[in-house]
């Protein structure tokens, strides 16, 4: 092989993996957009404490990584219980701006927290993954790189099999369909609300704790999560977890091949490129289907 | 209390003598940011309010009118006040081009569509530095003048221009919400389809709307750079997209005087945390958010439980909840 | 010159044919009733008619005007109104402005006007408010005129919707099984309605599943089966109709 296409298949490598940080982030997004109807522009405040709260998890109790991981994972679930008892299911009835406007207060009030509490200066997560390399023939991948990729895989079967299997499953998508008709038929909502919030921001979460050792975390990280989330879940169609996994690894190769032979400044704008492509061919993205009237 | 005919005169006196009450230029300085804000709130208010889509995209054509008046002014000398008609044309041709892409979309997706537009505008900006000067923006923008006769330097010549603006564009759509045009507006956000079948074409109606609120945000910003005398990409940022929302929405959207308090509360309140430090910006989210889970209708609703003011958001009663 | 006249209107989605080769007219002034049993592709042929869904083939003409495929808002502007199978308002506006909504279509100063308070933009208020009132009052809502509309009862809804179609003053106007839901009692006075309105000069095209509308009011009878037309004529011959009562069959009695 020509080091052309060495670099080429490297640079699609690479746009996998942070593909599926993507796909974990907007997974999240659109099942709380799916279920509840809900733009929740603090999913990425998850994924920002999902890192931080590994941070400090291996720093001051002097977890390892994979367990500061879980931990962190767990307990910014649980606060997932919390954000959707104050901020969302209040709210339910009220005007979908009125929504995103709180949750865009939940977002203000947890980056300038996260800064206040955290300091910030960008930090390091530290994992036993980070310097190991597994080489494959002549492309080469971080051991890290490949549990993001091995992990997200496992969790978007888990999640899949949870909402076809469980009976909690066949609640949230009675609810996605018709809230109040499942209502109607003895679906308890609120457990809907708490559930779907809890999977969100512990997928969130664990992507934090993923992608922290592969790069810099800082308290603001979580505009980018959710911007990136927001694209992804816009390319494959609101509500669409089909669509989140292809949007998101789409969106990676495609930034991959931008920053690697156009421009990096640019790869960061490409995304938007994408989806006002995409939306004026498809305006309900790539697996959507038609929003219901009303 | 009902509001009285002299109420928007009263206010208005009140705004004129304002700045005359101190001889303090950084509380003029507020004030001009108070006005200008108020403008951008009112022009995103025609699509927030009246035709109820969320634009992430606005501070783009803010930013696009600063821009304007900064390029024609350091490449073509001094525009004088006529770079205010340029800065709303090319904002406002912007928004013809930008709506009439995206506006056949509706709801979430035509939202992060404008934010998408807003995010290219703001890199373009960043990176096209022969024309902007990237990120560095542009510096030593001239003052705004009318063709030699007077130009416009001191915070409280800015504050009555821009106070000027506000006054007139709050009655232009106050004179909106009593006309045929706006009734459409109106009934594109209620119910579209109804709406289509009175012969309105929803389309059109949501374009004008949107041409209008972008160019007037034009407008905002090219008195907004030639005040601050500097323009750099950062007016497009995330943080003034935000920044405008939170305004209308806090405020009161779907009225007139809910955007002017929106920015005043936006203003005045980050001001006067400044003392608390740090928390600023923490304090400033919680009670943002309390604000909105307390009265979704805006700050404005408080009065407008008891007055009318020009064809906002009723108080909706709550839907009959889902049985649980 | 008929009002509307429908020429072998076709709709096809994929390989199923919903509406197919369906003629008829309509005269100025008379009140024509389309039914059929469900899936009959009444709503199909209803949609065609008011440009919320393009025909695959065939004509619409509305007074003399090739309007086939025309979007909703042109053929409004033109003088259709319709009403919706599923409730239709404009929820959070008081029942007035719900109908000065409507005068949309038969005025013509805007904004600028209404910014200079020119003698044209006062004058043609005042035509909205009396229009928008004279609906009302039509349809016997002029004391709810301030209510909002998502205040009113069920039937109230169906008449305003009524009152929003009417105040755009169509020539023709098209009803969606504007009796759905409704008791006896609200469905005879929907009757004696849709006789004023026609005594007004406004054909009406009714798409109904209630017999008893359908016979009490209407000039003629379309009746479709899968999308095709079997029977046409006044309701009596179309009740008596050997093809009607085998397709009705077991289903709701045709003299109901």
């Amino acid at each position: 092989m020509d080091i052309e296409t060495i670099l080429l298949i490297q640079q699609i490598m690479n746009g996998l993996v942070n593909g599926m940080t993507y796909v974990l982030i907007a997974t999240g997004l659109t099942l709380v957009f799916g279920v509840l109807h809900i733009i929740n522009f603090a999913h990425g405040e998850f994924y920002m404490l999902g890192a931080f709260f590994t941070f400090f998890a291996s720093k001051l109790l002097g977890l390892d990584y994979v367990t500061a991981g879980i931990l962190a994972t767990v307990a910014v679930a649980s606060l997932g219980i919390v954000a959707n008892r104050f901020f969302f299911w209040p709210l339910r009835r009220e005007h979908e701006f009125t929504l995103l406007l709180s949750s865009l207060g939940l977002a203000l009030l947890l980056t300038n927290g996260g800064e206040l509490i955290f300091g910030a200066d960008p930090k390091y997560i530290s994992s036993p993954f980070a310097d190991g390399i597994v080489a494959m023939g002549p492309m080469i991948l971080t051991q890290q790189r490949i549990l993001i990729f091995g992990v997200g895989a496992l969790m978007l079967l888990l999640l899949y099999f949870f909402i076809q299997k469980t009976t909690m499953g066949k609640m949230m998508r009675a609810t996605a369909q018709d809230a109040e008709g499942a209502a109607l038929t003895g679906v308890d909502i609120r457990r809907v609300y708490t559930v779907t919030f809890v999977l969100a921001c512990g997928l969130a979460a664990l992507a934090g704790a993923l992608v922290g050792p592969t790069a810099m975390i800082y308290p603001t990280v979580g505009s980018w999560a959710v911007l990136k989330g927001f694209i992804v879940v816009v390319l494959g169609g609101l509500g669409s977890i089909v669509g989140a996994l292809i949007g998101g690894l789409t969106l990676g190769v495609v930034e991959a091949l931008v920053g690697g032979y156009i421009s990096l400044g640019f790869a960061q704008a490409v995304g938007f490129a994408i989806i006002i492509v995409v939306l004026l061919w498809r305006p309900n993205g790539l697996f959507g289907v038609a929003r219901r009237a009303g | 209390m009902t509001m009285s005919r002299f109420t928007v005169p009263a206010l208005i006196v009140v705004a004129v003598v304002l700045p005359l009450a101190t001889g303090n230029t950084y509380l003029h300085h507020l004030l001009v940011l108070w006005m200008l804000f108020s403008l951008l709130a009112l022009s995103l208010n025609i699509i927030i309010g009246y035709i109820g889509e969320l634009s992430f995209g606005h501070a783009a054509f803010f930013g696009i009118g600063a821009y304007t008046t900064a390029i024609l002014g350091m490449h073509f000398g001094l525009p004088g006040i006529f770079g205010l008609f340029v800065a709303a044309a090319m904002a406002g041709l912007f928004g013809l081009v930008i709506g009439y892409a995206s506006l056949r979309i509706e709801g979430p997706q035509f939202a992060i569509l404008t934010l998408g537009f807003g995010s290219i505008i703001y890199t373009t900006t960043n990176y096209w530095v022969d024309v902007t000067r990237g990120p560095m923006g542009i510096s030593n923008i001239a003052p705004l003048g009318v063709g030699g006769f007077f130009e416009f330097t001191t915070a409280i010549e800015y504050y009555y221009l821009a106070l000027f603006l506000v006054a007139g564009f709050g009655y232009c759509c106050h004179a909106l919400m009593q006309s045929r045009t706006g009734r459409s507006f109106i009934a594109v956000r209620e119910n579209a389809s109804l709406a289509a079948s009175l012969g309105i074409n929803v389309f059109r109606t949501k374009l004008l709307a949107f041409v209008v609120a972008t160019a007037v945000a034009g407008v905002a910003g090219a008195i907004f750079a030639p005040y601050l005398t500097v323009v750099t990409p950062e007016v497009m940022s995330l943080h003034y997209m935000v920044a405008i929302i939170i305004m209308v929405i806090v405020g009161g959207r779907g009225t007139i005087a809910g955007p002017i308090l929106g920015a005043l509360i936006y203003v005045g309140i980050l001001e006067l945390l400044r003392a608390t430090g740090p928390l600023r910006m923490v304090i400033f989210a919680g009670l943002m958010t309390l604000s909105v889970i307390y009265l979704p209708g805006g700050l404005i609703s408080i009065l407008k439980r008891k007055i009318h003011i020009g064809g906002g958001v009723t108080d909706q009663p709550p839907k009959p909840e889902a049985k649980q | 010159m008929t009002s509307l006249s429908v020429n072998t209107l076709t709709k096809k989605f994929g390989g199923l044919t919903a509406v197919s080769d369906v003629d008829f007219e309509i005269g100025p002034g008379e009140i024509l009733g389309i039914i059929g049993p469900n899936g009959a592709g009444k709503t199909t042929l209803f949609n065609m008619l008011a440009g919320s869904m393009e025909p695959t083939s065939g004509t619409v003409y509305f007074r003399g005007e090739n309007i086939t495929g025309l979007r909703a808002d042109e053929v409004a502007r033109r003088g259709v109104a319709r009403t919706f199978q599923i409730t239709s308002l404009f929820p959070s506006l008081s029942a007035l402005d719900n109908v000065r909504s409507a005068t949309y279509r038969t005025k013509r100063t805007g904004w600028i006007a209404s910014m200079f308070r020119t003698a044209a933009y006062r004058a043609e208020e005042d035509e909205v408010n009396r229009d928008a009132m004279d609906a009302l009052d039509f349809c016997e809502l002029a004391h709810h005129a301030h209510y909002n509309a998502q205040e009113l009862s069920y039937g109230e809804q169906r008449r305003l919707e009524i009152a929003i179609a009417l105040a755009s003053k169509p020539a023709l106007l098209l009803l969606d099984e504007p009796a759905a839901g409704m008791n006896p009692e609200e469905g005879q006075r929907l009757v004696g309605m849709i006789r004023n309105i026609r005594d007004r000069g406004t054909s009406v095209l009714l798409v109904e599943h209630h017999m008893r509308v359908v016979m009490g009011v209407c000039d003629r009878v379309v009746v479709l089966d899968h999308g095709v037309k079997i029977a046409e004529g006044a309701p009596t011959e179309v009740a008596n109709d050997p093809e009607v009562i085998r397709v009705y069959l077991g289903r709701e009695a045709v003299s109901a």
